[in-house]
């Protein structure tokens, strides 16, 4: 993800620094490619930047946003914004005691379909909201740096890790959630590689909410896919209506990679998302996503965890 | 073979009764219902005979029944077929409780009749594909399904403007035992039972009534989880979340998650889309095979065959046992054992 967003950066007129890793080669690859250089430690990273974008596994935004606070600097958070409440709630108090922002990179709320759709409710066009769906399914992570996504210590696993952008695009649209009730593929089977996961929502305004997730299908695969229907109108977008183009090239009398992207866009997502945390940093723009968001949509994903575990409904507050 | 159907209360009789008239080895004796003015009505658009009373039209020695009443009724009306010595065939759900279920399975095994629950999914092509994926073992170890049977309020379910046409019914709690948790789970709860061949073990549901408010007080979202026995958990979205102006009524729509892959299904995605400046919003006509015809030919031919039919009475027991967890369970918010 940190190369994700340090494309996203460098189309935007501000200047990147430098790259820290515990990865050398990976950081040295990073910043040889936007000329910049890179850093032994985070101290020294700070020392020389008015934001820091943390894009470390899960368990490691805890310590790093601490210590982003206390140098006084503003931060951007990759999502979850931590590994448990209390990590997460500490983090907020010492970011608002150190007077900078933290703003949790919650994709989707800047992905064009999804920020349309949550106009369209806002606008009142489909009344009010009272059964949503969402599905996000790929293969088995493997992009991530010593496969940290697997470790469910580091990551919380499928169920927050991936599940964690339906959960915070649900709320949002349908306001606080109050209980969840899941099943996963490691709950009813621990030890299983993959993982599938369907995992109900309870609002406290009454809408329920269905959530699909998987890291179950064949490599290369991935599907999203919302519907959201309301007392007086409904919106769909299902899996295959993202699809403006369509190549299918031949390679040896075989079905050929796409040579394309199949859903090209003027700005992508990540784009999109940076731009409005720079307007947030630099004009005082009112943040689409606040830190609080970001501790929602993890004890979504916490309660999520522990229904699949123990079987129960859990209630947001057990995971307060 | 001689069959009837007793009441239209239900507005799947007139498609049952469109597909028996064209099968060269059924005779449609009659129909009978309680509401005459109904009755009238649908003898004469098939141009059948219309008898005074459910027992006129049983003493013509018939071989066959299909109950197309309210939900609620079902029960008095199978129990006056098998006390004739008809053979039945019963729309679903099979009752409004477990225990009504159960006497219409014991009742009609007292007598001697075989009893078939209307589950028409069974005899779809589509889910058949979806089923002979399965039993061919290609998908390894299945994980999950994500699935929806949702449609539109159903009182939106009529033709004619006609208040004896009105299918209110399904949305009285009375009548229909519930709202689309009653309507929309049993044909996935019996599509799954009879995928995986494995029974429900443990009920979870969430509803509201959000949707349509101001006019029914039943719930009309709602979310199902259900884990079977061995341990393959679904969703089933029961919402009647279709708007009315939606090109069709609704859909069954199915994602299997497995370990060696992904199959989906959409039952109905065999139309056409039409746009019509006379009909003023798109509309999607199908054109997929009739499940409904297999359903009738299985019941025609099992009577017959003087053997059970595929799709039974117990099935249908299972479904109302799911259906009844499934309320106990949005009443008390945690997950109900089947046993």
């Amino acid at each position: 993800m940190g190369r994700t967003h340090a494309a996203a950066w460098a189309k935007l007129p501000v200047k990147l620094v430098g790259v820290c890793s515990t990865d050398q080669s990976r950081a040295k690859a990073l910043a040889d490619q936007y000329s910049v250089g890179t850093f032994d430690s985070l101290e020294k990273l700070l020392d020389a930047v008015d934001v820091i974008d943390i894009c470390t596994p899960t368990h490691l935004h805890h310590e790093m946003v601490l210590q982003a606070a206390k140098a006084g600097k503003h931060i951007v958070c990759e999502k979850p914004l931590a590994r448990t409440v209390a990590q997460a709630r500490e983090m907020i108090a010492a970011c608002k005691k150190a007077n900078v922002q933290l703003l949790v990179a919650h994709v989707l709320r800047f992905a064009p379909q999804y920020a349309q759709a949550k106009a369209v409710v806002d606008r009142g066009e489909i009344g009010k909201v009272a059964v949503q769906r969402f599905t996000r399914c790929s293969a088995l992570p493997n992009w991530a740096s010593d496969n940290w996504l697997m470790d469910v210590e580091k990551s919380g696993g499928m169920l927050l890790d991936l599940m964690i952008h339906d959960y915070d695009f649900a709320r949002w649209v349908a306001g606080d959630v109050e209980s969840v009730f899941a099943k996963s593929l490691r709950g009813q089977k621990p030890g299983s590689k993959e993982d599938y996961g369907l995992v109900m929502l309870r609002h406290k305004n009454g809408a329920i909410t269905n959530v699909e997730g998987g890291w179950a299908y064949a490599p290369g695969m991935f599907r999203t896919a919302f519907e959201i229907a309301g007392d007086a109108g409904l919106i769909e977008h299902p899996v295959d209506s993202s699809t403006p183009l369509g190549v299918y090239m031949k390679q040896n009398g075989e079905v050929a990679d796409a040579p394309i992207p199949v859903n090209p866009l003027a700005e992508d997502p990540y784009t999109t998302q940076v731009k409005h945390f720079l307007d947030v940093l630099e004009k005082g723009t009112t943040p689409i996503v606040s830190a609080e968001d970001g501790l929602a949509a993890l004890q979504i994903g916490l309660a999520a965890i522990e229904s699949s575990r123990t079987g129960r409904q859990v209630q947001i507050a057990e995971v307060a | 073979m001689r069959i009837g159907i007793l009441s239209f209360a239900h507005l799947h009789a007139e498609n049952y009764m469109a597909v028996m008239q064209k099968m060269p080895d059924v005779e449609v004796v009659g129909i009978a219902d309680e509401n005459m003015e109904r009755g009238q009505y649908f003898a004469k658009m098939f141009n059948v005979k219309l008898f005074d009373s459910y027992a006129a039209l049983l003493a013509e020695k018939l071989d066959g029944v299909i109950v197309c009443s309210e939900n609620s009724k079902h029960l008095p009306l199978v129990k006056l077929a098998a006390e004739a010595g008809v053979h039945v065939l019963c729309e679903k759900p099979l009752a409004t409780t477990v225990a009504d279920a159960q006497a219409i399975v014991d009742i009609c095994k007292k007598a001697g009749v075989l009893l078939m629950t209307a589950f028409p999914m069974r005899f779809s092509t589509v889910a058949l594909e979806i089923k002979k994926l399965i039993d061919s073992g290609k998908l390894g170890q299945i994980y999950g399904f994500n699935t929806t049977n949702q449609g539109a309020l159903p009182e939106f379910h009529q033709g004619e403007n006609l208040p004896f046409l009105k299918r209110d019914w399904f949305v009285d709690k009375a009548l229909a035992g519930g709202g689309a948790i009653t309507d929309h789970t049993v044909h996935l709860a019996d599509m799954l039972r009879w995928y995986l061949q494995s029974e429900v073990v443990e009920v979870f549901a969430t509803t509201n009534a959000i949707m349509h408010a101001a006019k029914v007080s039943v719930e009309t979202g709602g979310l199902v989880m259900l884990t079977f026995a061995n341990g393959v958990f679904a969703s089933v979205d029961c919402s009647w979340s279709k708007p009315a102006y939606y090109p069709t009524w609704g859909g069954l729509t199915m994602e299997l998650v497995a370990e060696n892959g992904l199959a989906t299904m959409d039952a109905a995605k065999q139309y056409t889309t039409v746009y019509s400046q006379k009909i003023g919003r798109p509309l999607w006509y199908g054109w997929g095979s009739d499940s409904n015809a297999g359903m009738l030919r299985e019941f025609v031919d099992a009577v017959n065959g003087k053997r059970t039919p595929a799709v039974t009475g117990e099935d249908g027991v299972k479904a109302a046992e799911i259906v009844t967890a499934a309320y106990e369970s949005a009443a008390t918010d945690q997950p109900v054992k089947l046993t």
